[in-house]
């Protein structure tokens, strides 16, 4: 779900530079970017086997 | 480097960012193999590098459009190595099939790492950012191109991960349309 919402932010976001304010598509931008962080923060905690 | 020229290698970049959004889909979709969840967060990073492309054509190349898109890319090169790590162990086939011997999250990470560099090389040219075009000139067909193709592929991936997760958390290993699968 949580990929469904970024990916629907970021078509806004896009609509936003092309037609909107532009302090309000990268206002968005930081929003996603900073949602995109937190996801793969969330999907860091598996364990991660190395081989040494 | 004019902003004109500076706005048509933006717009490039697009058609870029399409070719490989409709690659990623190919794949789905003729191959039948459903994106994981780092998958599908680099495919989102992909997307979200257009941002910087965008502003830079509507309102002139500036740094700080350049910065969003570097931005990006570092977290998206994170992510792709992140996924390579998983699967470094001896032994390990990796997630998915492999294009020219190499998995699509390791062509992902020569992805990011390659618009590091281009996204550092275009900031080399200073001259770009000394003539803006005046405001109101609407950009020429070609970008206009480049932008529409790039929000509809964004769109249509609304649509497909939608159908993949539903409304859950996206299966680790994902097999199934969720979505799909509730409604048969």
């Amino acid at each position: 779900m949580e990929f469904t919402a970024l990916f629907l932010a970021i078509t806004i976001a896009m609509l936003a530079a092309w037609h909107g304010p532009r302090p309000v598509a990268i206002g968005l931008f930081a929003v996603i970017l900073a949602a995109c962080v937190a996801t793969l923060l969330h999907h860091a905690t598996d364990r991660l086997t190395l081989s040494f | 480097m004019t902003d004109t020229q500076a706005g048509t290698l933006n717009a490039l970049a697009l058609y870029g960012l399409a070719l490989l959004l409709a690659a990623a889909f190919a794949a789905q979709l003729v191959l039948h193999e459903l994106p994981c969840p780092l998958c599908l967060l680099q495919r989102i990073l992909f997307a979200l590098l257009a941002i910087g492309p965008i502003l830079n054509i509507r309102f002139g190349p500036r740094p700080s459009h350049y910065a969003l898109s570097l931005l990006t890319a570092v977290l998206g090169a994170a992510v792709s190595t992140r996924q390579v790590l998983l699967h470094i162990l001896p032994g390990d086939a990796g997630y998915g099939s492999a294009l020219l011997g190499h998995h699509y999250y390791t062509w992902a990470l020569t992805g990011f790492i390659a618009a590091i560099v281009l996204l550092a090389a275009m900031l080399l040219f200073d001259r770009q950012f000394d003539h803006r075009a005046a405001p109101g000139v609407a950009p020429g067909k070609f970008a206009q191109g480049a932008v529409w193709l790039v929000v509809g592929l964004t769109a249509l991936n609304v649509l497909s991960t939608l159908l993949e997760c539903g409304f859950a958390a996206c299966a680790d290993n994902p097999i199934v349309y969720e979505l799909l699968k509730q409604a048969s």
